[in-house]
C-alpha cells in the first residue's frame, strides 16, 4: 500500500513537472519593442530601481520619478531591495525582463553584479538607463548624472566665498585622504580657490574618517589652533553636522560659518539655529524626475546615443556629455528652503 | 538528546508513528490525497493559476526558467538541509558558508590564480572541511546542532568579512565560468542541471538506501538507532559534511549567476531553507520527510516570490504570504488527521457509553 503511495505521489510529481515545463506559452511581445510606437498607442511601462526601497534619499527620487511619470502618462513599477543587496537587484531586473517593461532605469549597487542583468535587459529590447551609480557603459544607453566631481567642488568654494565675501582663512573636513572622490572634490575646491577667490586662504585639512565624533573634535582643535577661521567646509555628509557641534559648543555660532556636502534632514536643526549656513546636495526629485523623462523618451525614440541636449518637461533643458545626462548644478539648502525637502 | 526536555517531541513522533500504521488500513485513494506533498502540490498548482490570471506573462517559459534559476541556491541548501532535519538536527551554518566559500572561490581564482575548475575543486574542499566541522563538534563532541551551527553561523561569515574586510569583491570571471550561471545549455538554465543532478543523488539517498532509513530512525530515536547497530555518529557528520559541499557548490552557482563574490553573499538563505524543508512536510523533530516534499515547498516558495513581482505587488509581501502559506500547509496537512483523533477519541468515548 505504502509502495502504491509512493508512486502515485512520483507520478504527481513528474505531472506537475511536466506540466511546468509544458507551459511554453508565448511570451506577450514587450508593448513598445524599441520604440516602433513613438508618442500613442499602448501605455508604456517604466521599472525604476533604487539602490535600497527604504532610503529616504530613493523614496525622494521616487517621487520625482513618479511626478514625471503623471506628466507622461506612463505606468511606474518602483520596486528594490529593502537593504542594498546586488543579489535582489539582479532578480528584481530579470523578473522585469520577463513581465516585459519598456524601460528600466536603474541605480546600481554593485557595477558588475548589475550588468548581466541589464545587457540580458538590453538584449530583449528593454531600454536601460542607469541614475545616482552607474553601471558598465555597454549594459545602458545613458547615465543621468546627478552631480561631476568638479560641479560639486565649484560649488562648494563658490558658496564659501560668497559666506566669507571672498576673503579670509577657512579650513576642511575630509572623510578621509585617500579616498577617491573625496580627492576630486577638494582638488576642484583648491582649484576654485586659486582661479576665483585668491584672497582666501585655505588652513588646513583634516580627515574625520567619516565618523561624527571625530568630524566635531578635529573641528575644535581647528577652532583653537587658528583663530582667525571664519569657515569650516566639509566634503562628507558626516563632517557637516560634526562640525556644526563643535562650533556650537566653542560658542562661536555665526562668527564661523559652517557649510558642506549633506542631506538636509541631517542638517535642519542646525541650519534653523544659525550654526550651519548651507548644505550642498543636488535635487533628489529632480534627480528622479529627469530620468523618467530620459527613460520614457528613449523607450519612445526621441532620445538616441550622440543627442547633446535633452528636455524635460517643467525642468528645461539637460546637457548630454557623451552618454552621461548632466543634471547640472548642484543646490543649496539653506534656512529658507531646507523645510521643502525631507531625505 | 538531553531527557525530559522533548516531551512534544517525542509525543509527535509517536503519533505520526501511529497514524503511518493506520493509514494502511485505509482507503488508499483518500490517503494521499491528505498527504503534506498532495496537499502542497495543490497549493503551488493554484498559486501558479492565480499568478497566471492576475501577473503579467508569468506562465512564459522564459519565466519558469528564471524561476528555476533563482531558486537553484536555495533549493541545493534546502535539498542538503532534508537529511540533516530527517535525523532531528539543523545546520544554520549554510548561508554564511555560502558566503565563505564563494569569496575564497574568488580568492583562490583571482589571488592565488587557480584556474576556475581548481578554485573550484578547492572551494568544495573548503566547503567538505567546514561541513567537517560542524560534523565533528555535533556527532563527537555531542554538542546540540542548533548550538553549534549557531556559532559556526557567525564564524564562517565573520571569517568572509574578515578576509575581504567587508569591502572586496570579486568580479570579472571569464565568460566561460558565468555561463553556469547566466546562460542556458539544452533549454535549461545551465546551473538547474547541477541542481537536477543534486536532487537525484538526495531522492536516491533519502528513498533508496539504507542510508536515508537510518536517517530517519535516528531522527526517531538516536538511542535506538544506536542499539539497532546503526553507526550513529557516522551517519549524522555525513549528513553535515554533505551540508558544507553543497553550499559551496551553491556558492560557485551564485557567484557565476551574478558574476561577483561578496562576504554578504546568500544572507538569510538558510531560513528560505529550512522554510522550504519544513513547508514541503519534513518534521522539525526529525524522523519524517522526503526529498520531493522539500522540492514542492522550494517551488511553493519561488513561485510565490516570482509571481509577486509579476502582479505588480509590492516586494515586502512575499515574506508575509510565505509565513501565511506555511501556516496554511502545515494546518492543511495536520487539520484531516487532528479531526479524525478528536472522531476515534469521541468514538471510544462512546462505546462504554452504550455498553453501560
Amino acid at each position: 500500500m505504502n509502495f502504491t503511495i509512493q508512486k502515485l505521489s512520483a507520478f504527481l510529481l513528474i505531472a506537475s513537472l511536466a506540466v511546468l515545463a509544458g507551459c511554453n506559452k508565448p511570451a506577450e511581445p514587450p508593448s513598445a519593442s524599441g520604440g516602433n510606437s513613438p508618442g500613442g498607442g499602448k501605455q508604456l511601462t517604466i521599472a525604476f530601481l533604487p539602490k535600497s526601497k527604504g532610503n529616504a534619499y530613493f523614496v525622494s527620487c521616487a517621487k520625482g520619478a513618479q511626478k514625471a511619470a503623471d506628466e507622461l502618462g506612463v505606468k511606474l513599477i518602483f520596486d528594490g531591495p529593502t537593504d542594498p543587496d546586488p543579489a535582489r537587484q539582479n532578480e528584481i531586473v530579470e523578473n522585469w525582463i520577463t513581465l516585459g517593461v519598456d524601460a528600466i532605469a536603474a541605480a546600481c549597487e554593485n557595477k558588475e553584479g548589475i550588468s548581466t542583468a541589464l545587457r540580458k535587459a538590453q538584449a530583449k529590447g528593454i531600454k536601460v538607463i542607469t541614475y545616482d551609480a552607474d553601471a558598465l557603459p555597454d549594459a545602458r544607453s545613458f547615465f543621468v548624472d546627478q552631480a561631476t566631481p568638479q560641479g560639486i567642488g565649484y560649488a562648494l568654494m563658490d558658496e564659501a566665498a560668497q559666506l566669507c565675501q571672498s576673503n579670509g582663512e577657512f579650513a576642511v573636513i575630509t572623510g578621509s585622504l585617500t579616498a577617491e572622490n573625496q580627492t576630486e572634490w577638494r582638488k576642484y575646491v583648491e582649484e576654485r580657490r586659486a582661479a576665483a577667490y585668491p584672497n582666501m586662504k585655505s588652513d588646513a585639512v583634516e580627515a574625520c574618517d567619516d565618523l561624527k565624533d571625530k568630524a566635531q573634535s578635529e573641528t575644535t582643535a581647528l577652532l583653537s589652533t587658528y583663530p582667525n577661521l571664519k569657515l569650516i567646509l566639509s566634503t562628507t555628509s558626516l563632517g557637516v553636522p560634526g562640525a556644526a557641534e563643535a562650533i556650537k559648543q566653542a560658542g562661536k555660532t555665526g562668527v564661523v560659518k559652517n557649510i558642506g556636502l549633506g542631506l538636509p534632514n541631517e542638517n535642519k536643526r542646525y541650519v534653523h539655529d544659525g550654526v550651519t549656513q548651507g548644505v550642498i546636495l543636488w535635487k533628489t526629485e529632480d534627480l528622479g524626475y529627469l530620468t523618467v523623462y530620459a527613460a520614457d523618451a528613449l523607450a519612445k525614440g526621441a532620445l538616441k546615443p550622440g543627442d547633446k541636449t535633452f528636455k524635460a518637461g517643467s525642468l528645461g533643458t539637460f546637457d548630454i556629455q557623451g552618454d552621461n545626462i548632466m543634471l547640472g548644478k548642484p543646490f543649496t539648502f539653506n534656512k529658507d528652503n531646507i523645510d521643502q525637502f525631507d531625505f | 538528546m538531553p531527557d525530559g526536555c522533548n516531551f512534544s517531541g517525542v509525543y509527535l513522533k509517536q503519533r505520526e508513528n501511529y497514524s503511518h500504521i493506520n493509514r494502511t488500513d485505509n482507503h488508499g485513494f483518500k490517503k494521499v490525497l491528505l498527504r503534506h506533498e498532495t496537499i502542497l502540490l495543490f497549493v503551488l498548482a493554484a498559486e501558479w493559476i492565480f499568478f497566471d490570471v492576475i501577473g503579467h506573462n508569468f506562465g512564459t517559459y522564459d519565466n519558469s526558467c528564471d524561476i528555476l534559476r533563482h531558486s537553484c541556491e536555495i533549493g541545493l541548501l534546502a535539498l542538503a538541509m532534508t537529511p540533516i532535519i530527517l535525523t532531528g538536527g539543523i545546520d544554520l551554518s549554510v548561508a554564511s558558508l555560502l558566503g565563505l566559500c564563494a569569496i575564497l572561490f574568488g580568492k583562490f581564482w583571482r589571488d592565488a590564480g587557480m584556474p576556475i575548475p581548481l578554485a573550484a575543486a578547492c572551494t568544495i574542499g573548503v566547503g567538505a572541511l567546514a561541513g567537517g566541522l560542524n560534523a565533528t563538534l555535533i556527532a563527537w563532541l555531542r554538542l546540540p546542532p542548533l548550538i553549534v551551527t549557531l556559532g559556526t553561523y557567525s564564524l564562517f561569515r565573520g571569517l568572509a568579512e574578515a578576509i575581504t574586510h567587508g569591502v572586496d569583491t570579486f568580479t570579472n570571471f571569464p565568460a566561460s565560468f558565468l555561463f553556469l550561471g547566466q546562460e542556458r545549455w539544452l533549454g535549461v538554465p545551465a546551473q538547474a542541471l547541477v541542481f537536477i543532478a543534486a536532487v537525484i543523488f538526495f531522492w536516491l539517498l533519502v528513498h533508496r538506501t539504507t542510508f536515508g532509513r537510518s536517517f530517519r530512525a535516528i531522527g526517531f530515536s538516536p538511542e535506538g538507532a544506536h542499539y539497532a547497530g546503526i553507526p550513529v555518529g557516522r551517519r549524522v557528520a555525513m549528513v553535515y559534511v554533505l551540508a558544507g559541499i553543497i553550499s559551496a557548490i551553491a556558492a560557485i552557482i551564485y557567484t557565476a549567476r551574478l558574476g561577483q563574490a561578496k562576504a554578504d553573499a546568500g544572507t538569510g538563505y538558510e531560513l528560505f531553507a529550512i522554510t522550504a524543508v519544513v513547508l514541503g512536510g519534513t518534521s522539525i523533530f526529525g524522523g519524517v520527510g522526503s526529498i520531493h516534499g522539500t522540492l514542492l515547498g522550494v517551488a511553493a516558495i519561488a513561485v510565490l516570490h516570482s509571481g509577486i513581482a509579476h502582479a505588480l505587488l509590492p516586494g515586502e509581501m512575499a515574506g508575509m504570504l510565505t509565513g501565511v502559506l506555511l501556516i496554511l500547509a502545515l494546518a492543511g496537512s495536520i487539520l484531516p488527521k487532528t479531526i479524525s483523533d478528536l472522531r476515534a477519541r469521541k468514538a471510544a468515548f462512546n462505546i462504554p457509553k452504550q455498553t453501560a
